[in-house]
């Protein structure tokens, strides 16, 4: 038995095929909801991994990779999978100014994508950041 | 498709005084690996310093190349053999 919490799997609203709206905008405005939700996303928790697939099943060495490093660490992390809807990674870039996935975020900051992520862990940096 | 002479010599145009040395590792001209080494890196946080390297490329990252893994690194940081 594992005294750390399991990472979850965050349901953003956008997720959900009949609460995305006809037509939202690509780029600021006030209707924002799928950017709106994403930053409300990375505002509530901690550590939030933006992936392809799931921790569980991880669609890209990339995120699995990510997803590897924070596990073995046993960080509690929020993961967003961005394949369902392709407004998700738009609006997530637009925010972050950061073109690839997958992107982590702890404390509200983007930490980076896999490459730093990696650097960071293997490093002993990564501990501190996700602090 | 890109090669890697062009990723390197795009890298090296925009980013003044910029050594880059890249890799195609799939063999499919999509998926690179690229270490950067550059002065301008210098005082910049990791996450900077690959925006840096992203913006040479724009909507190019996630179109025509699918990867782009990077490693930067300013030239005092560089291995010395």
């Amino acid at each position: 038995m594992s005294s750390s919490e399991p990472s979850t799997t965050r349901d953003l609203p956008m997720a959900s095929p009949s609460s995305i709206p006809a037509e939202a905008p690509s780029s600021g405005g006030a209707q924002n909801p799928i950017r709106d939700a994403i930053s409300e996303a990375i505002a509530e928790h901690k550590v939030i991994l933006f992936m392809k697939g799931t921790p569980e099943a991880p669609a890209c060495g990339f995120s699995a990779r990510t997803v590897a490093a924070l596990q073995e660490l046993d960080v509690p992390f929020a993961a967003v999978d961005v394949l369902p809807d392709p407004r998700i990674r738009q609006e997530l870039s637009a925010i972050s100014d950061w073109p690839t996935i997958p992107q982590l975020f702890a404390n509200g900051e983007l930490i980076g994508g896999c490459d730093i992520v990696t650097e960071m862990y293997e490093s002993g940096e990564l501990t501190q950041a996700l602090a | 498709m890109l090669t890697v002479e062009e990723i390197k010599q795009r890298i090296e145009t925009a980013i003044p005084g910029a050594q880059a040395e890249v890799e195609d590792y799939t063999g499919g001209g999509d998926h690179f690996r690229a270490t950067v080494t550059a002065e301008a890196f210098g005082g910049l946080s990791r996450i900077a310093q690959h925006r840096l390297v992203y913006e040479v490329f724009g909507a190019e990252i996630g179109g025509a190349i699918h990867a782009l893994s990077l490693k930067t690194q300013v030239p005092a940081q560089a291995p010395t053999h």
